[in-house]
């Protein structure tokens, strides 16, 4: 199980709500991924525009969990005035603190995110970073009682799948916190890819809101997240890449045994 | 009274209070966070708190997001 | 008799029957983890040693380039109450006690520093009197004023003691569990201080938390079943990477050889034991610099140095003092490789390798 906080999840794919084309489409593409956790933003209040309000369709999901994202805020003050907005709007203790100050290429600030997270973790928040993949970072924000920590895969929206994975990898290896990659995941195949070694989990939103089928992409990426789950628990066979030495390097040992 | 609320002049006719204002706007109050003078009002207080000529009124609620 | 930790515990990994296939997978794994270990420290990896060369080579110039850190050893005292069955200090051995006044010391530092070393391991008995915490933070600032990197090898202390010495320009501690067997750590600690396997086992956490940058771990190999005791070595590192993730490790692999006082080790490993107790660490802690002391011979070490070994002492004296003047009669152990510190650069050079005395300078530290 997947454990955020003190909640336990059978499903390790978490979806994000936004860019899709209509709220019946998500909410369909919601129960066929079988997660147990969507992200939401805030937003003023439109009395135009009554159908973009998310709160009545996703009240009516049964085990799905709301976790509201920081996004739009440009600092951590902002950040954490819009965590305990969304706390309030949803009940949920869960936030996810994005701060991407720059609008075109949506790069998260990991000092401001920093400085909001030790805040909403201290408020008793069940505080999910959207972090670039950065290994000192990630040890950080575990230091300061995030739930887990949430490295970039590629840019948002960009389907640029997995290009972090050399620094993802490091943070695994070190953290005491689940891993979850967010953003820039394209296929089921990279979600997969991402399980394989060793995320505790995936978050996608652009790559299941933008396919020809959101519906169909949800349910596939909910199997590349339990396929590459289950290869890792499995054992993978490992590339080989030893290089022989042209000369043997052993040939100095004591071959009879001799102490 | 007048209240700029989500950054538009608005004119409120009710009883001053948060719950006649999110009426008037037509919202669900269990779907909704209001900010006044950037302050969250928690919904438990939303039938006593009462506004004040001219405050800022942010009415907030959730929309898709990643 | 205490148990082991489960972030320590070595057990789970013990005892799995590893096939040449498994040796195989485990030579090429890309997040390597104690069943990689375990493998690669298994019987049937002894025919794979030239792969597991190859590999710890790749990965050594991967991490290290093709560079060797020297630092050399300087005992500081030789008075111990301590009971260890297999050192030649112990309080039951008739051994000089000696512990170097201070400007003694200096004539030994001054010596080292001509020799061209930069970091320097201080190294006493159990605490005693002669040679107790004062004494040793005294030492350590008359170091850290000469030298890049001061590290001690000493009796474990409580956090702020750690910190004092911290302050006082200690940059590392050494402390080897010697062995992570609680039986065989019982029997082998006949009587003092060190009868405490938690109080040690706990010592290099403490040290890091109370400031100090590098902890170098080890086991004594030959006191127990080694598969035992190097998996638990690896767990111990393993542990500290994630709770002190920006501490320095280092890991060590000191070996019972001939001592004068006779002690014979239970479990004697060889060194073809040795070598593949080395890959496997290089190919499971990529990253981790791997040390080789004068312990072991000219030969091996030459064979080693840079197939996973990036740490090595040079031109070494165990007796209390040595370098400014005639040291004391008997060292801890019998040093196997008496070469100086010239002979040995030519021969690293000889296999391209760089013989490095510091990383970095310390001249902005803020102690």
């Amino acid at each position: 199980m997947l454990k955020l906080g003190n909640v336990e999840f059978r499903s390790r794919l978490i979806l994000g709500t936004g860019k899709f084309s209509d709220t019946e489409t998500m909410l369909k593409a919601i129960e066929a991924s079988g997660t147990e956790l969507v992200t939401v933003a805030l937003r003023r209040f439109n009395r135009e525009k009554p159908g973009d309000d998310l709160c009545a369709p996703l009240a009516k999901l049964k085990n799905v969990r709301l976790m509201p994202n920081t996004s739009g805020a440009m600092n951590a003050k902002e950040a954490v005035r819009a965590a305990q907005l969304g706390r309030e709007l949803s009940g949920s203790p869960f936030v996810k603190v994005e701060i991407h100050p720059n609008p075109h290429h949506l790069m998260p600030d990991a000092i401001e995110t920093w400085l909001a997270a030790k805040e909403l973790a201290a408020d008793g928040f069940i505080v999910l970073p959207y972090i670039p993949a950065d290994p000192v970072l990630a040890k950080k924000l575990e230091d300061v009682g995030c739930a887990a920590v949430m490295p970039l895969g590629a840019a948002i929206g960009s389907g640029g799948g997995l290009s972090m994975a050399e620094m993802i990898r490091l943070i695994i290896r070190d953290s005491n916190i689940p891993v979850i990659v967010d953003a820039g995941l394209r296929a089921p195949s990279e979600a997969a890819r991402a399980m394989e070694m060793g995320c505790d989990a995936v978050l996608v939103n652009s790559a299941i809101a933008a396919a020809k089928d959101p519906v169909a992409m949800a349910r596939a990426f909910a199997l590349g997240v339990e396929t590459g789950y289950a290869a890792r628990q499995a054992g993978l066979m490992p590339k080989s890449d030893v290089a022989v030495a042209t000369s043997p390097l052993t040939s100095f040992l004591k071959q009879d045994g001799s102490v | 009274m007048f209240l700029a609320v989500n950054g538009e002049k608005v004119e409120h006719r009710g009883d001053g209070t948060v719950l006649s204002l999110l009426a008037e706007l037509g919202t669900t109050p269990e779907h909704t966070a209001v900010t006044v003078n950037g302050d969250l009002v928690f919904s438990k207080d939303w039938k006593n708190f009462k506004f004040n000529d001219g405050d800022t009124v942010e009415v907030l609620t959730f929309v898709g997001g990643g | 008799m205490q148990t082991l930790p489960d972030w320590l515990n070595p057990e789970p990994w013990l005892n799995t029957c590893v096939t040449a296939a498994d040796v195989e997978q485990a030579l090429g794994a890309e997040s390597p983890d104690e069943s990689t270990l375990a493998a690669l420290l298994a019987p049937a990896a002894a025919d794979f040693l030239e792969p597991m060369a190859a590999r710890a080579q790749a990965l050594t110039r991967r991490h290290f380039g093709r560079t060797i850190q020297l630092y050399v050893p300087l005992y500081l005292s030789s008075w111990c109450s301590g009971g260890c069955a297999y050192c030649g200090f112990a309080s039951d051995r008739q051994t000089d006690r000696h512990a170097l006044e201070f400007d003694a010391v200096e004539k030994e530092l001054s010596a080292i520093k001509a020799m061209g070393f930069e970091e320097v391991l201080l190294l006493t008995g159990e605490r005693s009197a002669e040679a107790d915490l004062d004494y040793l933070r005294e030492c350590v600032r008359l170091v850290a004023l000469r030298f890049h990197n001061v590290a001690i090898e000493v009796f474990p202390m409580a956090e702020e003691e750690y910190r004092s010495l911290a302050e006082a320009g200690c940059t590392g501690v050494t402390l080897y569990q010697e062995t992570y067997h609680p039986e065989t750590y019982d029997r082998m600690h006949r009587w003092g201080p060190k009868k405490d396997f938690v109080q040690r086992l706990d010592a290099p956490s403490r040290a890091l938390a109370g400031g100090l940058r590098f902890a170098g771990l080890g086991a004594l190999l030959g006191l127990a079943d080694p598969r035992y005791d190097m998996l638990a070595l690896y767990r111990h590192v393993r542990h500290l990477q994630k709770t002190h993730w920006q501490a320095g490790l280092t890991v060590s692999f000191p070996r019972i050889r001939h001592e004068a006082g006779g002690f014979v080790p239970p479990h004697p490993v060889d060194e073809k034991m040795l070598a593949q107790i080395i890959f496997a660490f290089r190919i499971c802690l990529p990253d981790v610099p791997l040390v080789l002391s004068t312990r072991e011979g000219a030969a091996f070490r030459d064979g080693m140095a840079g197939i996973g070994v990036n740490k090595m002492s040079i031109a070494s004296k165990t007796t209390v003092g040595g370098y400014g003047s005639a040291g004391s009669k008997e060292g801890q152990f019998d040093v196997s490789d008496d070469r100086g510190l010239d002979e040995f650069c030519a021969m690293l050079r000889a296999k391209q390798l760089e013989p490095v005395f510091k990383n970095w300078d310390g001249v902005y530290r803020l102690t």
